[in-house]
């Protein structure tokens, strides 16, 4: 974990409502796993929580991370308007369980599912999948077309089969992402997913099967971001205890917390 | 970091480095904290709230935020208090730092076996009695807005305690001077404010309440005006020590509930603003002296410092 001003290299609107950020600084590395996240300080001082945003792609290279994050409210507007060589306050990388894209081998089934604002940590995973040279077959669903981001970006990663819903049908397929679970013959080797509650909670339900290692990641409103305020805890699957989504996860594996 | 004596503060069970501690509820029992600094640097350490048994707290979204503060409703998430005195407390052991241990329940008699519990464990130093915790529906608040139930059960927990006790006042009163008149009546060696003030926050899109608890605890800058006034307002009636916090975010801040009238403070919210401000803090508060002409800490309390 490190705190850091990092430089604004590129800020820019990638779909209603959405924009990506791509930052520097000697904190790029340290972020190696996908599913983890940053705990960015908005500008002024009058919003005292830093906004939980998942690491959307890291390039060592050139010393930068991106991220992605949806237009709300007052916070995440003041973010759109950074624009580059402004310093943003970053603290991280947070959350110690991430997506395992280390462990899939070359030939398993590796399905993705994300949606919306979601999307983000999954394209880090596919990167990462693909670097490896796993294959991915990646489903995202938003809600209209409008919201559609990163199709291409997934499309350009090798051995990477997209397929996009949209629930109004205004682009890709009508429907829902359970919809095209639902149309996979046989279920995957692995699956993991990042969206919105019910979504993930659907995934789950139809994507559990013995010979799936499933896992979703999880958003909730947060305090601290390091397991301190115990704001953003979950029940553990057999009800008997908790995590913290901040600090255990934000990546659990199926059944393991109640989504 | 090298130590300045000029910070040193003494309060009642607590020989503190500086004055300058976590809040309760902010912290947890240090851990994560931990792995940023060195908890010896601390004044002392506030650990989460200990009740009887092992508490899940509300349900979520538990925080929200407000106008330079924060709503929050965790409902007093924590393992117990044997757990604390047997997996938590240990941990903090291995630091040079004092523990203001914070005490809750539904009842009397559960406050009285957490300080039973926490009592003999070397580190902690004090307990801070949270009588004043707005997001509980049983017990919390209601001990800490009668004067008469707050002294009872001020006077039930010096009985079992070793170490000092402090009480936390809430500043959900009319008058919170007859709060800490009638504890001090009653035996408490200390004073601690203010908690959070009860608030709420209601989604314009839905007209529902954030909160799952619907209501929470406001902190944060915005109620450092109300906690100055009471630290203030007590000052004027009691020579108890107070811990004061609410919204303290800077050496700035500190200066000025110095000036009120506490003589050492937590810091609370602004932990999660920047996970390193209690060292900062620490750091920036020599030159403060310098800038001042105060030769300690004590200085603000021996020479009658007040306004």
């Amino acid at each position: 974990m490190k705190n850091e001003r990092m430089i604004v290299e590129q800020n820019k609107s990638i779909a209603a409502k959405t924009h990506e950020m791509t930052l520097s600084g000697p904190l790029v590395a340290h972020l190696a796993q996908p599913g983890t996240f940053l705990h960015v300080a908005v500008p002024g001082d009058d919003l005292v929580l830093r906004r939980p945003i998942s690491i959307a792609a890291v390039d060592r290279d050139a010393g930068t991370c991106t991220i992605v994050y949806k237009e709300e409210g007052e916070g995440t507007k003041r973010l759109s308007r950074c624009r580059a060589g402004d310093g943003v306050d970053v603290f991280g990388p947070l959350g110690k369980q991430g997506f395992p894209a280390e462990q899939p081998s070359p030939g398993d089934d590796v399905l993705i599912i994300g949606g919306g604002v979601g999307v983000p940590p999954l394209y880090f995973a596919a990167r990462e999948l693909a670097k490896r040279g796993v294959s991915v077959s990646v489903i995202l669903g938003f809600q209209t077309a409008a919201a559609i981001f990163y199709e291409r970006a997934f499309r350009e990663l090798s051995g990477c089969e997209v397929r996009v819903m949209t629930n109004d049908g205004s682009n890709g397929h009508a429907g829902t992402v359970i919809d095209a679970l639902n149309e996979r013959p046989s279920p995957p080797d692995w699956l993991f997913a990042c969206g919105p509650r019910g979504m993930l909670r659907a995934v789950e339900t139809h994507g559990a099967h013995s010979k799936t290692n499933g896992y979703v990641s999880l958003e909730e409103r947060m305090g601290c971001g390091i397991g301190v305020c115990f704001a953003c805890v979950c029940e553990t699957g057999d009800r008997a205890s908790y995590r913290k989504i901040c600090r255990d996860g934000p990546v659990f594996r199926f059944k393991e917390v109640v989504i | 970091m090298e130590v300045d004596p000029r910070l040193k503060v003494t309060l009642p069970g607590l020989t503190m480095k500086n004055p300058i501690m976590p809040a309760s509820g902010c912290f947890a029992f240090g851990r994560e904290y931990a792995e940023l600094f060195d908890l010896s640097e601390l004044g002392a350490v506030g650990i989460k709230g200990t009740t009887g048994d092992a508490r899940f707290g509300n349900p979520t979204p538990r925080v929200a935020e407000t106008p330079s503060g924060m709503l929050n409703a965790i409902g007093l998430q924590n393992p117990g208090a044997q757990a604390v005195r047997d997996e938590e407390l240990p941990f903090l052991e291995g630091y040079d730092v004092p523990v203001l241990a914070n005490v809750s329940g539904s009842t009397p008699e559960e406050y009285v076996h957490v300080v039973e519990t926490l009592t003999d464990a070397p580190n902690v130093g004090a307990f801070e009695l949270n009588i004043s915790c707005p997001n509980v529906k049983e017990g919390g608040i209601h001990f800490g807005t009668a004067p008469g139930e707050a002294a009872s059960l001020t006077e039930a927990v010096k009985a079992v305690s070793t170490k000092p006790v402090y009480v936390k006042l809430s500043p959900n009163v009319t008058d919170v001077t007859a709060i800490a008149l009638a504890v001090e009546a009653a035996g408490a060696d200390g004073l601690s404010l203010i908690n959070t003030l009860v608030g709420m926050r209601i989604d314009a899109k839905t007209g529902k309440p954030v909160l799952a608890n619907e209501k929470g605890g406001l902190s944060g800058p915005a109620v450092k005006p109300v906690a100055l006034r009471m630290i203030h307002d007590i000052r004027q009636v009691t020579g108890l020590p107070i811990i004061g916090m609410g919204g303290i975010q800077s050496a700035e801040d500190v200066v000025e509930f110095l000036f009120a009238g506490a003589d050492a403070v937590a810091v609370g919210t602004a932990n999660f603003s920047n996970p390193f401000v209690c060292p900062t803090i620490i750091r920036e508060l020599p030159a403060w002296l310098d800038q001042l002409g105060m030769e300690s800490i004590g200085a603000f309390r021996e020479q009658g410092v007040n306004i």
